[in-house]
């Protein structure tokens, strides 16, 4: 269900076109003569995006992370084919839990500007985030994040961050330097930052980290490490899987290679008598080969970027691991030539 | 003067416990009885689900053992079939099981016969090397609980209760069939374990809902304070179950409703809702807290146990156009059977926070539907106000009631009296819901998921220990002895009912109702 265009798009005006969606809603319930409809928000979720993302569909992507993570989606779509300057439409998005009775919803607002009120829509968005809870902010706006974005981009990016609990973004098409370059500036203004890139390294982390609660294997005892990847350069990934696994300083060394997917292929430890090694074997599995011998097949296919963001959702806080690894990818950075 | 400084335990630099699961140690389990039931629906199965998102670690094996003749791949190939008809809302990898087959292996074996265990410890030993597993050892016991005792003696006799790592071992229910004899199990237990190494399962603690109460309870400010005899009326206990014994009606018929559910599973969670906060949240002090509870529990004297308790068992009825028998005509079951299938018992808390609140708790099979819930009824108002658009009677005076939902939509609700829209001050009850289902889309862990994991972490809180399950054994034993020694007169109550009239009657005489769940 989804109201008309709602033009000015002011805060109040949006709020209200909200206020008589859940009135119809209730009314769908009254003639039910039971609760069909349970109202869900524990967040305020903002998606900007621009024409460079025009293939991304955000209200599915929002309603599909709202099972998990219920939230009052805002998706902000920069456009130059935008009718108005600015202008909204509020609808909610709901789904059937299986075998229940009771549908869950949760409110969604669209908002399209032009390119030019792009650095307008911080103001309207003060008014629409949800009292007393976090609000995330998820920016795939590709103009807004470059080095060499317009003064009216960049205004509008800070707007937007000067109000999220915590920013999301996703440095895989960025070249390393610009990448931490922009971390680095939002950590400086103590934002808590999220990069989708560190998130898809999760399947590989953990299985690596439980091989060192044996304790015949000490991470000390590897002196040099191997991180195959696919794509053209090193990626954030490759980087930060490299940050993650140097705490004790051995050397790193990257290698292009074809693979399946893009991303890491595969990394292997070497101590002086002992080599672990895990690869990525298919699209949809990866072989840990241990110290001593034995592997082990994981289910490994390409994470969905809602799978991505499921995991990001769940921690609202600083996240120490992504931290450290950072602080080390910029050194990294330094030290290559 | 010199100084000894012990070692800090190993820290693993690279764990991340925000995005990571709970770290498992390297171990195996062995499962005596790993060809019945429980094993091929619920044990297998949840090991392959943690296996799959790698929530174990890689140094890890399971050793099957029951009195079946098979090789390991003769298990793989049963326990396949198993796991991919049983898995609950998880999907199944042929290759992911091709790699946690690699740690199933097998061993023939009778639990009364000694040559079994020297087979055991020299499996053990070559797993221990081959999958490095460290030495730890978790023990299933999985069998005939007549068999536990001397499993457990066993084990001991070949030295398979100490080793390189940890050795623990699990019992499952029913522990005991009465207070001597679970006092009795737990002295042979105790002759080769640790109290700190067993861990009784007790499942219903290991769901989630369960769980929640806990959080819900000491993670909020705001309820606490009303959880006391000044504020409660009552409190309902409801396990309910539309199905009937199933094909076991030979275990059923000797067990009954009140040994099956009411001395286990409802007395705990009946703990849980009325325990107090623990100092800290560890196992020591939520166990303390829970086994407090339950010596709290007035014991009824036995001239008592009629006005306290009901036994019920259903007969036939028609059912939505289907016939299903009675108890006493399912088969297996002795025509005259005594059994209980239905049991309901009102229990006091002799403390200060408790004292003069009923806690009703009824359990039974072929009641209209599968439902599980507790409901903490809140006294009335001082003053009412208002007038009610209700059809009036006692519930419609107590309009605030709190239901913790543990199945099958779980969630909790509060209902609260608010004015209906119009002119004029009419107030009607209105539920405030929340889903667990919904707020938390992602798949819960089966309960025995998260019991194996904290079994395999070392992490007791959710498992009961000898001094809970005597305390439990104490309050229901009054109730089986006069139960044994009288002759009911059942069938009381029809299939698809909600049990026996005398049932509503014990409410009764206190002022209360049971609620429609």
């Amino acid at each position: 269900m989804s109201s008309a265009v709602i033009f000015p798009a002011h805060p109040e005006n949006i709020l209200k076109g909200l206020g008589k969606l859940w009135t119809s809603l209730g009314q769908e319930e009254k003639q039910q003569g039971k609760p069909t409809v349970l109202r869900a928000c524990a967040m305020t979720l903002i998606v900007a995006t621009d024409e460079a993302d025009s293939g991304f569909a955000a209200s599915q992507t929002i309603s599909e992370l709202m099972h998990s993570h219920p939230a009052r989606g805002i998706v902000l779509a920069v456009s130059p084919d935008a009718e108005k300057s600015l202008e909204a439409r509020v609808l909610a998005q709901c789904w059937k839990p299986f075998g229940k009775a009771q549908q869950i919803c949760c409110e969604q607002i669209e908002i399209t500007a032009r390119p030019q009120s792009w650095p307008n829509v911080g103001p309207t968005l003060v008014g629409l985030t949800v009292a007393d809870l976090p609000v995330i902010f998820w920016c795939r706006h590709k103009g807004a994040l470059r080095q060499a974005a317009t003064k009216e981009e960049h205004a509008g990016l800070e707007a937007i961050t000067s109000l999220a609990t915590k920013i999301v973004v996703d440095t895989h098409d960025m070249p390393a330097s610009e990448a931490v370059t922009l971390i680095e500036r939002w950590q400086a203004r103590e934002r808590v930052v999220a990069d989708l890139e560190w998130t898809r390294l999760t399947p590989w982390r953990e299985p690596l980290a439980h091989l060192f609660d044996v304790c015949e294997y000490k991470l000390a005892d590897f002196h040099s490490i191997d991180i195959e990847y696919t794509d053209e350069r090193p990626t954030m990934a490759a980087l930060y899987l490299a940050g993650w696994l140097s705490l004790y300083r051995p050397k790193v060394s990257f290698r292009r290679v074809g693979g399946y997917l893009p991303g890491v292929h595969r990394v292997t430890f070497h101590s002086d008598s002992k080599t672990i090694d895990f690869a990525r074997t298919g699209p949809d599995s990866a072989v840990l080969h241990s110290a001593s011998g034995r592997e082990c097949t994981y289910n490994f296919g390409e994470p969905a970027v809602t799978a991505l963001m499921t995991e990001e959702l769940a921690l609202m806080g600083v996240d120490p691991a992504f931290n450290a690894a950072f602080a080390r990818v910029r050194e990294l950075l330094l030290d290559t030539p | 003067m010199s100084v000894v400084v012990q070692p800090l335990p190993e820290v693993n630099p690279l764990q991340d416990p925000l995005r990571f699961s709970r770290r498992v140690p390297p171990c195996a389990i062995v499962i005596f009885g790993a060809s019945g039931d429980l094993s091929k629906r619920k044990l297998l199965p949840s090991l392959y689900r943690l296996f799959y998102e790698r929530r174990i670690s890689p140094s890890f094996a399971v050793v099957g053992s029951s009195r079946t003749p098979m090789s390991d791949d003769e298990f793989r190939r049963r326990m396949v079939d198993s796991v991919s008809k049983f898995l609950e809302d998880a999907p199944f990898d042929k290759e992911i099981w091709d790699s946690f087959a690699q740690c199933l292996f097998y061993v023939p074996g009778d639990l009364t016969n000694p040559g079994s265990y020297d087979d055991l410890r020299n499996k053990l030993d070559g797993i221990e090397k081959s999958h490095q597993t460290a030495g730890n050892v978790l023990f299933y016991l999985s069998t005939q609980p007549s068999h536990y005792a001397e499993a457990i003696l066993e084990l001991g006799a070949h030295g398979l209760n100490r080793g390189n790592g940890w050795r623990r071992v699990i019992i499952e229910k029913p522990f005991g069939h009465d207070l001597l004899s679970a006092r009795k199990l737990n002295d042979e237990i105790h002759k080769v374990f640790l109290e700190s190494d067993v861990y009784r399962i007790d499942h219903y603690l290991g769901k989630e809902t369960v769980q929640n109460i806990l959080a819900f309870r000491f993670g909020n400010g705001i309820f606490e304070p009303l959880w006391n005899r000044r504020y409660v009326d009552n409190v309902q206990i409801t396990a309910a179950e539309s199905i009937g014994v199933e094909g076991r009606g030979g275990y059923y018929q000797e067990a009954g409703a009140l040994r099956d559910m009411i001395q286990n599973h409802l007395s705990q969670v009946m703990a849980t809702v009325a325990m107090e906060p623990p100092t800290i949240f560890d196992a020591t002090n939520v166990r303390d807290e829970r086994a407090k509870l339950l010596r709290a529990v007035r014991v009824v004297k036995p001239e008592d146990v009629p006005k306290h308790a009901v036994a019920g068992q259903y007969g036939p009825a028609k059912v939505g156009g289907e016939d299903l028998p009675g108890f006493r005509q399912e088969p297996s079951v002795d025509p005259q059977a005594q059994t209980d299938t239905y049991a309901a018992v009102t229990f006091f808390i002799d403390n200060w926070r408790w004292a003069d609140v009923p806690f009703y708790i009824r359990t039974g099979k072929r009641l209209p539907k599968r439902v599980t819930d507790i409901a903490i009824q809140f006294k009335a108002p001082p003053l009412g106000l208002f007038t009610q658009e209700t059809k009036g009677g006692l519930r419609a005076a107590r309009p605030n009631l709190l239901v913790l939902r543990i199945q099958p939509e779980e969630g909790i609700s509060l209902r609260f009296l608010s004015k209906s829209p119009g002119s004029g001050m009419r107030v009607r009850p209105v539920s405030m819901d929340f889903n667990y289902g919904s707020s938390f889309g992602e798949r819960t862990p089966t309960a025995y998921e998260t019991l194996l994991v904290d079994a395999m972490s070392g992490d007791p809180t959710l498992y009961t220990r000898q001094d809970m399950v005597e305390a439990s054994w104490q309050i229901v034993q009054p109730i089986l002895d006069v139960w044994t020694n009288t002759k009911f007169d059942f069938p009381n109550y029809a299939a698809g009912t909600w049990g026996p009239k005398a049932s509503d009657e014990m409410l009764a005489r206190q002022g209360h109702v049971w609620r429609i769940p």
